[in-house]
């Protein structure tokens, strides 16, 4: 596999400008085509309503079914009977959940900070610099994505049970200190748009190679990092394998274990509370929404750039 | 550089390696659970324990109670075969370990959970106050791995305003005739075209298997634990029972059929006329009991064998412990004191309680434990005001001292497999002796290579 | 730029730079990832079952990979998912993309719509779309009754598994979506311009001038969508797998990290599962290689492409 692969190439215009880089530029848009497509503009509003009906409905089913009454949770009914509030409240006498939440977040962005960069600050090393191994660690790098972790898992506890650090948050997020595959690639990609003259100018006027890296490098990539950023937070927030085997102590839980610890106690045993179990995982579901509402506009662009340069 | 990355390779690799390559041994608690008598103390660790209603807490407390020295520390939710395994494989078990009690004859074999003699022993244990089918699934070889908790039967549970609506009466949905349900059953079915409407009877294929093979006078797992899938007589009861799923639409509609149904709401099967009568389990009664008043009119008839009498596979949980367990003693005190008679009736007590807040009535507790099943029933089971649930809830005690589990095995989980998917297969239209005979196959090579490995 | 890198002191410099930007990955790699790799290989040739050390057995892991009929048989369903996913999910995202791209401002709400999906939870999503998907009286089918089509039982017809699969992981084609809208984005509006004076339709714009300039987006999302769905546990494990259905699933709807988590984790064969893992490692790192070298020859880039 050549692992020399080209870089993304660089947009027509100069990505240095990041607010530039945050406009798309304007292309074949609607402007153009607005006078010339009437009968197919409504064909295609029609289109983007019934997907978009598509994707958000099961998304509205929960909101809905965490607000009905047991009875009524299955009933087929988008908008509920009876509106029963209170599923919120048990879902927060359940458990510590508030704490769950604080835990989640905390673990998440450790994940997510430590990741975003560390997977910088290696992938500048495989982009920015020419040295005779770099291929194969590269490639060596992308295969690690290829072997499923459901073998490499119990190798990986043993090594923090040597460490001592079992029922610690720890295992859950300091993986990622070390950098990871996926984001490595996309920052490498992202680092080979930068025009090289810019960082050859710099050396000239003697800039050392970590100033390259924090004063050229991260600077014009800061949408992928938030890419990443977001990435990380969003699998951080959602996982529960990590918890559920490094953590046996109800306080350092993150919200996906404490959702299971619900669901398991109240919808699976004994009385099938279903409707707290909606609750439980709206609960669970909501933070991440809301952050990636508030962080959309540069989430996104910053995807559009990294596309913009491939 | 070159070396130095030489160095931290090999360490790291050793490092890795030794920890990982399959060195669970370490903390070998040897073969049998050390419970060296003894007042439990120290901390306990719980995995598979996720119960939250009052009938467990109940019990906690119980053992709290009793032993104050034990830190309980429990990380609640059921049982995952990663979470146990992973830590088990690493040396770092929990002290104690609650599971489904079908699994228990497997995770023994491997080696997984001891046997409790010492434990037994030690607390004094009398084991002969589980009931034997209980106390049967969780001893292999002689000896028992699993303290056994809850009884899970089943018996026909009957939508009395449909039946009615056929001209039909409860005595008809009988197991003892099957050529007669056969003929109810095509009386109360209702399609629409592709559709079906409603079922007559649904014989809970795949997972009643065993209960019909069993009604047939079967026994598919024999009491060494080999496997005997394709006997004449599973046969033949697997066939019937397909007749009936084939009368009533065929395997994907009436599965899709069955599988939209709101089992727990308002519309229910047996609420909405979706299924005139089907075998179920006694937690369903329960869930049935808020239905009452929104017109649900519940009967109930045994599931019998062909001589009349009542049959039903039991299923429940058990506690057991971990090899490499540390804390044997206190994690053997707490089998014992959630099992035992005072603590049943103390969880009894707090569900009594429940049920006069809720304005409702009990519908019977079944813990595994035969004397204080008896108990609970005397003291508590008094005044159902629904016939119907009365007569269900009779069916259901009264199967209690004749329901019977399947052998446990060395090659449980495999066996399990094999007969599932052979069910499924012959559902989807295979020859139901070829599907047996493959499953029998496929069950008798897992059960030599279980065996075989001692 | 393409230089060929000559040893020297500045090349040894640099190389010597470069490793210390690196150093973090190699150090994770070498204490989590190689020692775990290395061990979870040397478990493939033992019959380690997770209780006791397992003992070596040289290749009879592999001899059974080829004996067991179960394991060609999820993989076989793997790969008709994968063929079935990664060509629709291109397809559907793209046109989605495509419409969003005409849409003009609307367009950050319609990213936000087709994004959530990727942020709701698997195990509520696997349960919602049981209850979408269901023959008999699921919403799909209800909606493809009043276009007078009678939906087949998705979720229990042994046909209609994998389609139903792909269908839930179109579900969370959200980041494709944008990722591809902004490569419409980023086409220069004078290719357009001038094709059109050339009096090219709709459809030959799109071969000619969309595709090739977003071909290099086509080709990253092809590659990790591929890697991804040979890798696909989470939808069939909680559709079809979870401890509620499993009674009745099909050796339809088996796919390969399924079939490899049941040896793990429910017949103690983790030896055994090994072996499966890393066999699908070679075939995903073959799958890639060719995608690779067939990518460098179709996909366009704009700018030089220094090796």
């Amino acid at each position: 596999m050549s692992v020399e692969t080209r870089p993304l190439p660089p947009s027509t215009e100069p990505p240095a400008d990041p607010d530039l880089a945050a406009r798309p530029l304007p292309t074949s848009g609607p402007a153009r085509d607005r006078r010339r497509l009437g009968p197919g503009a409504v064909l295609r509003w029609l289109l983007l309503l019934v997907a978009t009906i598509a994707f958000t409905y099961p998304l509205i089913w929960l909101v809905s079914a965490s607000l009905k009454p047991k009875s009524q949770v299955f009933d087929n009914r988008l908008v509920p009977e009876t509106f029963q509030w209170s599923n919120f409240v048990q879902v927060w006498d359940a458990g510590p959940v508030l704490r769950w939440l604080f835990n989640s977040g905390v673990v998440s962005l450790m994940a997510a900070v430590a990741v975003t960069f560390s997977s910088a600050f290696v992938a500048f090393g495989f982009a920015y610099f020419r040295f005779r191994l770099r291929g194969p660690l590269f490639g060596l790098v992308l295969a690690t994505m290829m072997l499923p972790g459901a073998v490499t898992m119990i190798p990986v506890y043993l090594i923090w049970h040597q460490l001592g650090l079992i029922d610690t948050q720890v295992p859950l997020w300091a993986n990622n200190l070390f950098g990871s595959a996926f984001y490595i690639f996309l920052m490498r990609q992202f680092f080979l748009g930068i025009p090289r003259e810019l960082f050859e100018a710099a050396r000239i006027d003697g800039c050392s190679h970590l100033g390259l890296f924090r004063r050229i490098a991260l600077p014009l990539c800061r949408p992928a990092l938030i890419i990443v950023f977001i990435f990380e937070l969003q699998a951080s927030w959602s996982d529960l394998l990590k918890p559920l085997i490094y953590l046996q102590t109800e306080e350092y839980f993150t919200m996906p274990r404490g959702l299971k610890q619900i669901v398991d106690g109240f919808a699976l045993s004994g009385e099938y509370h279903w409707e707290i179990a909606m609750a439980a995982t709206l609960v669970a579901t909501l933070p991440m929404i809301v952050v990636f509402a508030f962080c959309q506009r540069y989430f996104l662009e910053g995807l559009a750039t990294t596309a913009r340069q491939g | 550089m070159r070396s130095a990355f030489m160095v931290i390779a090999a360490s790291a690799t050793l490092l890795a390696g030794c920890a990982g390559v399959g060195g669970a041994s370490s903390d070998s608690g040897g073969g049998n659970a050390g419970t060296s008598g003894g007042a439990p103390s120290g901390t306990l660790k719980i995995m598979g324990f996720g119960g939250e209603d009052e009938v467990a807490q109940a019990r906690v407390n119980a053992f709290k109670q009793a032993y104050p020295g034990v830190q309980v520390n429990n990380a609640k939710g059921d049982f995952d075969a990663q979470q146990f395994l992973t830590a088990l494989a690493s040396g770092n078990p929990p002290d104690l370990v609650y599971m489904d009690r079908n699994l228990i004859g497997t995770y023994a074999k491997k080696g997984a959970i001891v046997p409790l003699e010492d434990c037994i022993s030690s607390q004094k244990i009398d084991t002969s106050q589980y009931r034997e089918a209980a106390m049967r699934s969780v001893t292999l070889g002689n000896k028992v791995y699993g303290i056994p908790e809850f009884y899970v039967v089943t018996t026909n549970l009957i939508d009395a305003k449909s039946l009615k609506a056929a001209g039909l009466s409860p005595s008809d949905i009988q197991t003892k005739d099957w050529q007669a349900l056969k003929a109810t059953t095509d009386k109360l079915v209702k399609k629409n075209g592709n559709k079906l409407e409603r079922i007559g009877f649904d014989p809970k294929l795949p997972e009643y298997f065993p209960l019909w093979a069993t009604a047939n006078g079967a026994t598919i797992i024999k009491d060494d634990g080999a496997p005997n899938l394709n006997d004449p007589k599973a046969v033949q009861a697997l066939d019937f029972a397909i007749s009936l799923v084939n009368d009533q639409g065929g395997w994907t509609s009436f599965k899709s059929f069955r599988d939209s149904f709101d089992i727990f709401g308002e519309k229910n099967p047996l609420s909405a006329g979706s299924v005139v009568a089907f075998p179920m389990e006694n937690w369903y009664v329960n869930v049935l009991r808020d239905f009452i008043p929104k017109g649900l009119q519940l009967d109930s008839t045994p599931f019998t064998d062909h001589d009349g009498k009542p049959v039903s596979m039991v299923g429940g949980s058990a506690w057991a412990i971990p090899k490499g367990s540390k804390n044997a003693t206190a994690a053997c005190a707490w089998a014992k004191t959630m099992t035992d008679k005072a603590t049943w009736m103390k969880a009894a007590d707090a569900r009594i309680a429940k049920v006069k807040k809720d304005n409702s009535f009990f519908t019977g507790l079944f813990t595994a434990n035969k004397p204080a099943d008896e108990e609970i029933k005397a003291k508590y089971l008094t005044g159902v005001p629904d016939a119907g649930f009365k007569r269900a809830i009779d069916n259901l005690y009264a199967t209690l001292d004749t329901a019977t589990a399947l052998n446990p095995s060395p090659a449980g989980a495999e066996i399990d497999a094999a007969w599932r998917s052979a069910v499924t297969r012959a559902l989807g239209g295979q020859p139901v002796q070829q599907a047996l005979d493959q499953a029998q196959k496929e069950a008798e090579a897992a059960f030599t290579k279980a065996n075989g490995n001692g | 730029m393409a230089d060929r890198v000559r040893p020297g002191r500045l090349q040894r410099r640099e190389a010597r730079a470069a490793y210390i930007f690196i150093a973090p990955w190699i150090i994770g790699f070498l204490v989590f990832t190689a020692g775990p790799m290395v061990a979870s290989l040397w478990l493939s040739f033992t019959d380690y079952s997770l209780v006791e050390p397992g003992h070596p057995v040289g290749m009879a892991n592999y001899q059974q990979l080829l004996d067991d009929p179960r394991v060609g048989k999820s993989l076989a369903n793997t790969f008709t998912y994968a063929a079935m996913f990664v060509p629709l999910g291109t397809v559907v995202a793209l046109g989605l993309a495509m419409l969003l791209h005409r849409v003009g401002r609307a367009a950050g709400f319609f990213r936000t719509v087709f994004y959530l999906p990727v942020m709701t939870p698997a195990v509520a999503a696997g349960a919602m779309f049981l209850l979408l998907l269901n023959g008999q009286r699921g919403l799909l089918n209800q909606v493809l009754g009043w276009f007078g089509v009678t939906g087949p039982n998705w979720t229990t017809d042994p046909a209609w598994l994998k389609p139903s699969l792909a269908i839930v992981s179109l579900w969370t084609v959200g980041g494709s979506i944008i990722i591809y809208l902004a490569a419409l984005n980023n086409v220069p509006r004078q290719l357009y311009e001038a094709a059109l004076l050339d009096g090219a339709g709709p459809i030959r714009r799109f071969w000619s001038i969309t595709l090739p300039m977003i071909s290099g987006a086509l080709f990253f999302t092809i590659i990790t969508h591929t890697i991804a769905a040979m890798q696909m546990f989470d939808q069939a494990y909680t559709m079809f797998y979870g401890p509620q259905q499993k009674a009745t699933a099909s050796d339809e709807s088996l796919v390969y990290m399924v079939y490899l988590f049941q040896n793990a984790f429910e017949f103690f064969k983790m030896g055994f599962a090994s072996a499966m893992a890393w066999v699908l490692f070679l075939i995903i790192l073959v799958i890639t290689v060719v995608q690779v070298r067939l990518g460098n020859r179709f996909v366009y880039y704009e700018g030089d492409s220094p090796r």
